[in-house]
């Protein structure tokens, strides 16, 4: 047992183990924040393993698609899929040392593959001709190109502080010395980037994760229109999204420890074991959140998108007028 | 690389961070007594940096400005302006409300072009040293403009009051990271500098609400009655 823990996996095993970590993670860490937050509102709750059982059942399902879409509509949801899947390849999810894969993007291209994702989804759900699906497309694209300018103002500040736009590179900074961690600029685009996870996942304050059809739909209303296989494609792309920027969040800017700096089996282990226990923390951080705060109206996002720009153009300042 | 601060000016240089957040809440905040929550949150942080620099630096001196500094901005002012302003339903039809003359976000945009100003400013200075943290002073720099405009965005008498305390705050922030040996007696001097404002703002406060019926100076406009 002892020799088979100290082995040493090989790169492209660990490599792929990164993938299948989000892969199927993922719905676990939703199923984890249903489950709370439903014990938050004094129900029981689903089961933490329902998301899994929900992708089964819709995997088996039938799939019709409206009259008039064409092949794009069914194209969308596995090339979503497939940009989500190959995000982890770039981003440190189970290593400190760069993989080989590692250094085809940084995180702008990290970015590019997020937007492309979330590009073909809108697209799709505006094939449809169906108003809901058209309307959430519109919003979240409007949405999106607000929360931007706040997005590349945390790579500006991951830049500032490390020289590069690599991933690896801010976490290796974050570890190197305490000094580090209490830097106001970290703090500051770590605050900003949990608020644009908050808006991306769909999460309160700006968007009902599980309610029902409403007018204040935006992420959740672009699938309204595809079923069977493609419905479990898009919500596992959601799923999938949700879990990569929390692993961002968590192993590039908050906590980049539990990181094998080996190859050997068992700090890899250990490794999928850290990252789902910190994706669940922020997970439980998310669901309290949801149950402590109304919905925004849609016309007040702009403000909360502004507090989240504030925040990071403070980490800019701190580091580039401020000498900090 | 960037070379990273020690943890003690890292732990200065947040809570500065967070006290110019605050003054941005105050900013934002529609409601005159959400700001004074804030103010009084804003003014324990300033208690805490001088308990930080005390412990750091070995200064006694800085606990007792600590404790008096809480007692009278985190507890007195925060009382005395409740207590002038009245019940909260009253507060409504005094003009407090929304006396925004931009919107809020826009506010906030231009005071986040403000603060770079400041944090320039303040940063072409160059004042460095192991006992001065460069940043927490440019954020006090930046703090001095926010809250300028939170005085000239809002058309009430106590938000601009507020706004006024919380400049107090900044040159307090200021004063402790470049001269945390400064005598105990100045710096209580400074304080009850505060005192004195507070009296003024309240006399101010009360003078024309008796007058106008109202805490809005958009009825100032004209000089003669």
């Amino acid at each position: 047992m002892g020799r088979a823990v100290s082995a040493a996996v090989p790169i492209p095993v660990i490599q792929l183990l990164q993938v299948l970590t989000v892969a199927f993670g993922a719905p676990g860490v939703m199923g984890v924040i249903a489950k709370i937050e439903a014990r938050l509102q004094g129900r029981r709750g689903p089961r933490v393993l329902q998301p899994y059982y929900d992708l089964a059942k819709l995997f088996r399902k039938e799939a019709l698609a409206p009259l008039g879409a064409s092949w794009f509509f069914l194209a969308a949801p596995p090339v979503a899929v497939a940009a989500y899947l190959t995000i982890p390849l770039l981003i440190p999810v189970l290593t400190t040392y760069g993989l080989p894969l590692g250094y085809m993007g940084d995180i702008l291209g990290g970015g590019f593959l997020l937007s492309l994702a979330s590009f073909v989804v809108a697209a799709a759900a505006v094939e449809t001709g169906s108003p809901y699906a058209q309307i959430g497309s519109s919003r979240a694209k409007t949405f999106s190109a607000i929360t931007e300018p706040v997005v590349l103002f945390v790579v500006f500040t991951v830049a500032l502080l490390t020289g590069t736009d690599l991933p690896y590179a801010l976490a290796a900074t974050v570890r190197s010395s305490a000094g580090q961690v209490v830097r106001p600029a970290h703090l500051l685009a770590s605050a900003a980037l949990f608020m644009v996870i908050l808006h991306e996942t769909g999460r309160i304050p700006v968007e009902t994760h599980s309610g029902t059809n409403e007018f204040g739909m935006i992420e959740e209303a672009r699938s309204f229109e595809h079923s069977g296989p493609y419905l479990a494609l898009l919500k596992w792309g959601s799923m999938l999204k949700q879990f990569i920027l929390f692993t961002i969040l968590a192993d590039v800017f908050v906590v980049p420890w539990g990181l094998a700096s080996t190859q050997r089996l068992g700090s890899v282990l250990l490794a999928i074991v850290a990252l789902l226990a910190k994706a669940g923390a922020i997970g439980v951080a998310v669901a309290v959140i949801d149950d402590s705060f109304s919905k925004l109206r849609l016309f007040k996002i702009t403000e909360y998108v502004a507090a989240a720009f504030l925040l990071a153009v403070l980490g800019v300042f701190t580091l580039y007028l401020g000498s900090g | 690389m960037n070379g990273a601060p020690g943890v003690y000016e890292g732990a200065a240089d947040v809570i500065a961070a967070l006290m110019l957040l605050l003054e941005f809440g105050m900013l934002r905040q529609a409601l005159v007594r959400d700001q004074v929550r804030l103010y009084a949150a804003q003014s324990a942080m300033i208690s805490i940096l001088a308990v930080v620099i005390a412990a750091d630096r070995n200064l006694p001196d800085l606990y007792a400005l600590a404790v008096l500094s809480a007692i009278l901005k985190v507890i007195a002012v925060p009382l005395v302006l409740r207590r002038l302003l009245g019940p909260p339903a009253v507060e409504e039809t005094r003009g407090v409300a929304g006396s925004y003359t931009l919107n809020p976000a826009s506010a906030v945009l231009a005071c986040i072009v403000l603060a770079a100003f400041g944090f320039f400013c303040f940063g072409a200075l160059g004042i460095h040293g192991p006992d001065a943290p460069a940043l927490a002073l440019s954020i006090a720099g930046a703090m001095v403009f926010v809250a300028f405009v939170l005085m000239i965005v809002r058309r009430d008498v106590a938000s601009q009051a507020i706004g006024f305390f919380s400049l107090e705050n900044a040159i307090s922030l200021a004063s402790l990271v470049v001269a945390a040996e400064l005598p105990l007696l100045l710096e209580t001097a400074f304080l009850f500098d505060l005192l004195l404002a507070v009296v003024v703002f309240g006399m101010l406060i009360r003078a024309h609400h008796s007058r106008a019926e109202s805490l809005s100076t958009a009825d100032l406009s004209r000089l003669r009655g």
